[in-house]
């Protein structure tokens, strides 16, 4: 094993300086790590019940989710999480991206169950009120738990999205990895380590997408139904 | 109320715009009657039947089960109590064979978990489907995944039951093994509602044949009648063709 010490030396100053500072880079990370969990969470509990009020609600429920979500999808997360920040006063930061970040989130969320739930057969729906079920005990037991399955492929892109997008909480100053990268390599002497540092954080991000991909990908075959959908 | 027929159809007018679909459709239908329903397509017999346990509603006339107007039921109570078969099956795919049928009996009626399995092995049973009792939907054949919604309906223990052409999805060597459950039911004393064109079962099995057409009843009788001896000429060209076409299958 080569001394940890003589291999750094064979670095150039600035990859040295990145690697000098990678405890402060992971204090980062973890705070990233959390507002993509945090985001995915409130973007979910707002998310499924927006998609199903979509789909089932009536006239203005579903028109007023719709046009919420327009809003939301069209308007620059920079902006979104600036008004969570200063304008809403949402403090500490964090509290103000994971808003921002969930709530944006939860507009796409919604997108991608409502999808899902439209594309369970309505069939099955109608044979569950035959059967004397309400439509709500409907919705639960039947059309949720196949919705559900379907979403995960498209689940997983909203995960990488989220996980990349909490980089601009860096506009608020939260330290999470972008923020804390941007630290070091603005301190005075460091500048010309920006690349280094860049590429270093990049490598980061793409090990977290990696994971949580293959992890759903695992997922997605694990509550496959035997058979595929045949009815 | 013993003397009052289990289904009464009264003058049932059903509109979709501006088309009338149904145009004053009257019978009854004492218990354990099989009523058989035939006519081309668009002749309404399909929404006549989903009017029975209101999946759509009508706007004209009445339909009353045991007596009440199914429009004053609770609907989720009227269909505890009329069963309905598909023509596409409609099974729920994430559940096998067995929770298919525990569905509706755990969650509208109530029951245990063990009590609702094990009335669903018994009509996995009834229906020839025991080894079936864990494939899921996607697992079964046309023939199978019908008998399962035969069972659906059935663990609900229901007063009457509706098919809605419930052999037309599938192949024909699959046919006589879902015809034979319902032949079993009927033999059984089932009250039944069948839309078909099997007029092997229509032969062996109806109490009545109603033929419709244009949101009409052209001729109603007994099978004897419409098959050997039927009063339009109409009737005698369209059940002979599907006889030709779907005949004595087995």
């Amino acid at each position: 094993m080569a001394d940890p010490v003589l291999a750094l030396g064979a670095l150039s100053a600035d990859w040295q300086y990145v690697f000098g500072n990678v405890d402060y880079l992971l204090g980062g990370l973890w705070v990233t790590v959390g507002l993509t969990v945090a985001s995915l969470l409130v973007g979910f509990v707002a998310g499924l019940p927006a998609a199903v009020v979509e789909v089932y609600g009536g006239r203005y429920s579903s028109a007023l989710v719709r046009n919420v979500g327009v809003v939301l999808r069209g308007t620059p997360i920079v902006v979104i999480i600036m008004l969570a920040y200063f304008a809403f006063g949402l403090s500490p930061a964090f509290l103000a991206a994971t808003a921002a970040l969930g709530f944006r989130s939860g507009a796409y969320q919604t997108q991608i169950f409502r999808g899902a739930i439209e594309s369970v057969d309505g069939g099955q729906m109608e044979a569950a009120r035959a059967v004397g079920l309400s439509k709500v005990q409907a919705v639960r037991h039947v059309v949720l738990p196949q919705a559900l399955r379907r979403s995960v492929p498209g689940f997983q892109n909203e995960v990488t999205i989220v996980l990349k997008d909490t980089s601009i909480a860096f506009a608020i100053g939260l330290a999470e990895l972008f923020t804390k990268s941007a630290d070091l390599y603005q301190s005075i002497g460091h500048t010309t380590a920006t690349f280094e540092l860049i590429v270093f954080i990049s490598a980061l991000y793409f090990v977290l997408t990696f994971v949580t991909n293959r992890s759903l990908e695992a997922l997605n075959n694990a509550v496959a139904i035997p058979g595929g959908n045949g009815r | 109320m013993s003397d009052e027929p289990l289904v009464r159809v009264d003058d049932l007018r059903k509109r979709y715009g501006d088309e009338e679909v149904l145009r004053g459709i009257s019978f009854e239908m004492g218990r354990q009657d099989v009523q058989v329903l035939v006519g081309p397509s668009g002749s309404g017999k399909s929404t006549l039947l989903r009017c029975v346990n209101r999946l759509t509603e009508f706007q004209g006339g009445e339909i009353a089960l045991d007596g009440t107007p199914v429009t004053e039921m609770d609907v989720d109570d009227l269909r505890r109590q009329v069963g309905m078969v598909f023509q596409d099956f409609n099974l729920f795919a994430h559940l096998t064979a067995k929770e298919n049928i525990m569905l509706g009996p755990r969650r509208v009626l109530g029951k245990s978990e063990a009590a609702a399995a094990e009335r669903a092995l018994d009509e996995l049973d009834r229906v020839g489907l025991s080894a079936q009792a864990d494939s899921y939907p996607g697992e079964l054949s046309g023939g199978q995944k019908q008998r399962v919604g035969i069972a659906r309906a059935l663990a609900m223990d229901p007063k009457l039951l509706l098919f809605d052409e419930p052999t037309s999805a599938l192949d024909p060597e699959l046919i006589g093994e879902v015809v034979e459950v319902m032949e079993d039911l009927a033999e059984g004393g089932m009250t039944m509602l069948v839309v078909t064109h099997e007029m092997g079962f229509a032969r062996a099995a109806a109490t009545d044949i109603m033929f419709l057409d244009q949101g009409t009843i052209v001729e109603h009788g007994p099978p004897e009648k419409l098959f050997e001896n039927p009063e339009h000429e109409r009737t005698a060209q369209f059940l002979e063709r599907l006889t030709r076409l779907h005949g004595e299958t087995r």
